[in-house]
């Protein structure tokens, strides 16, 4: 977790957030959009409703 | 002293976060400078979602919320002042670069929570602005290079801005503020050269600003003398950018030591080992300067022991080197043999090239300066200096026809050159923005905005000024253009003709310009 605002002064509270590097699903779809064709294909998963019951 | 907060927004979302925002960076130096307190999110890097920007917008009581950027921005600027102004009710929000200068009164229409635009160059413009904003005062159409809101709720535009005289007058950039070891050292592989990618810790720099020539698909974000003051079609100021038979430039640049002092202290206090040169053409500041400029800046390259020891001690390059590459951007026709080689001897690893394309009648109709032939004694002469020339190329200009695809590709064939073109794209603050507006609100179905949140880096195909192919032609075509498939090309072409009734004998082609053009021999 690393502090997302940076100044030349303490703000008044901090703010963490996580750093995309340790996103693997992030990195996942990145790579395999680099490859895209052919047999490579993959799921976006956060453009899916995974939830989403079957009818 | 006001408290500030700037926001950078997310450009080119499809890929990892790789440039800090040198603008931003250097107007959070001025602001510090004078005397503010800054914080800064850098939204691109961190791609935070929504809850955690809330966190950000409360972390205190700003003043100023400042954003800005390219015109590519634009969608990722709308998301954020919306959340911003629901946050942050009284909070002043002013928004400035590329994106606002192209189109100032659109973008405060479309932006009504935006209560401050900075028209052009900000490195006066935001002092002012935060000063004023410290005197209790609001009445910010006194301020050169604003747009703002009259009390009637309409738009409003300060005098225009004179562009920063003494650019070596400005502080380093704020790079300190960025998550250079969180994210952009992670991205710092730059793949247009052996030396880029082993980039570990790459900064991107501006050293100019502007560019001579009359490129009429390019957009120099009002920093380069192509912005001026005029009426609209309702009589309101405006802005008005290059335009046909009417152009202004104003070349700016760093001298050699500001610019190789910046590279020493990013070397000494982040550890830089690659610089990427931002400016729009360093050549043309080259000339402007009587070919003084860059060679004094690879003189003091070596001079400062910036030069990579591969280079300085004539070995091979591995993966371990002291010292700092870089790459930046040349001109088929401004550049030299000499300034190559010194160039390469200085650590430049790559330069790119807009070649755009290897049709005479394409080229002559750019406004570029450069020709096929020019094209092709650059390429040569920067592989003979040891430089890996990188050459840009675009179709869909507005005469583009099957003879100018045919030129590139057979020159792409003999050069060896392997390339995705883009899509030649009218980006607003263009000369093709200007001459084909109509027709891209056409396209878009009246709405302008649509056409702006469509815009990409142009690998993408947006509002088309072909004049000859259609969205759906030039995808197909670019298609077959990177299998060099002249046969479907061809059949292509003859069904082309036949469907615009295209006699025997006569040009493959719809384009006709206003004034006949003359090629030379």
């Amino acid at each position: 977790m690393s502090g997302v605002l940076k100044g030349n002064y303490k703000a008044k509270k901090d703010v963490k957030a996580e750093t995309k590097a340790d996103d693997l699903e992030s990195r996942f779809e990145r790579q395999a959009m680099k490859r895209l064709g052919g047999s490579i294909a993959f799921v976006a998963k956060r453009k899916v409703n995974w939830d989403k019951k079957k009818d | 002293m006001a408290k500030v907060l700037f926001i950078n927004p997310i450009v080119r979302e499809e890929d990892v976060p790789r440039h800090v925002p040198y603008g931003i960076a250097l107007i959070a130096a001025i602001t510090i400078k004078k005397g503010h307190q800054v914080q800064i999110y850098d939204h691109n890097a961190w791609r935070q979602p929504p809850e955690v920007v809330r966190e950000v917008l409360e972390a205190d009581d700003w003043d100023v919320v400042a954003l800005g950027g390219i015109t590519t921005t634009y969608g990722s600027i709308k998301s954020l002042v919306t959340q911003i102004r629901a946050v942050r009710p009284k909070t002043t929000i002013v928004l400035g670069g590329g994106v606002l200068t192209s189109l100032p009164r659109e973008m405060m229409t479309w932006l009504p929570a935006v209560d401050i635009g900075v028209v052009g160059e900000a490195f006066q413009t935001f002092p002012d602005i935060l000063e004023m904003f410290d005197s209790g005062q609001k009445d910010f159409v006194k301020i050169p290079g604003t747009i703002s809101r009259r009390m009637d709720g309409g738009l409003v535009m300060g005098p225009p801005r004179t562009l920063l005289r003494d650019l070596d007058s400005l502080p380093y950039p704020a790079w300190e503020l960025f998550p250079l070891e969180e994210v952009y050292f992670h991205n710092s592989e730059h793949l247009f050269s052996v030396e880029g990618m082993l980039a570990k810790r790459r900064l991107d720099i501006n050293m100019s600003y502007g560019c001579s020539l009359i490129c009429r698909f390019c957009y120099h974000l009002g920093i380069a003398g192509d912005l001026r003051y005029a009426k609209n079609d309702a009589g309101e100021d405006d802005v008005e950018f290059d335009k046909p038979g009417s152009y202004s430039r104003d070349i700016r640049y760093h001298s050699p030591e500001y610019v190789v002092k910046l590279v020493k202290y990013a070397h000494g206090r982040f550890g830089v080992d690659f610089i990427g040169f931002l400016d729009e053409n360093l050549m043309t500041m080259d000339v402007y300067s009587g070919r003084t400029w860059l060679k004094e800046i690879c003189r003091l390259w070596k001079e400062y022991g910036l030069q990579p020891s591969h280079l300085r001690d004539g070995t091979a390059l591995t993966e371990h080197w002291s010292g700092v590459h870089w790459s930046g951007t040349s001109h088929a026709t401004l550049c030299t043999l000499e300034i190559l080689r010194e160039m390469r001897s200085a650590g430049c690893a790559a330069l790119v090239y807009g070649y755009e394309s290897f049709s005479p009648q394409v080229m002559k109709r750019l406004g570029k300066g450069a020709t096929p032939t020019t094209n092709i004694r650059s390429f040569f002469w920067s592989l003979e200096a040891g430089v890996r020339p990188i050459p840009n190329m675009i179709i869909g200009f507005p005469s583009d026809d099957f003879d100018s695809i045919r030129a590139s590709l057979d020159a792409w064939k003999e050069l060896g050159i392997i390339v995705r073109p883009h899509f030649a794209t009218p980006y607003p603050g263009s000369e093709w923005f200007h001459v084909y507006r109509k027709s891209i609100e056409a396209q878009y179905k009246g709405d302008l905005e649509k056409f702006i949140l469509d815009l990409g880096d142009a690998t993408k195909i947006t509002g088309v000024i072909s004049h000859n192919f259609n969205a759906v032609e030039l995808l197909g075509l670019r298609e077959l253009m990177l299998k060099f498939d002249y046969a479907r090309i061809d059949e292509y072409e003859a069904l082309w003709r036949a469907h615009h009734r295209i006699p025997e004998g006569a040009p493959s082609t719809l384009y006709q310009d206003p004034v006949p053009l003359k090629l030379a021999s």
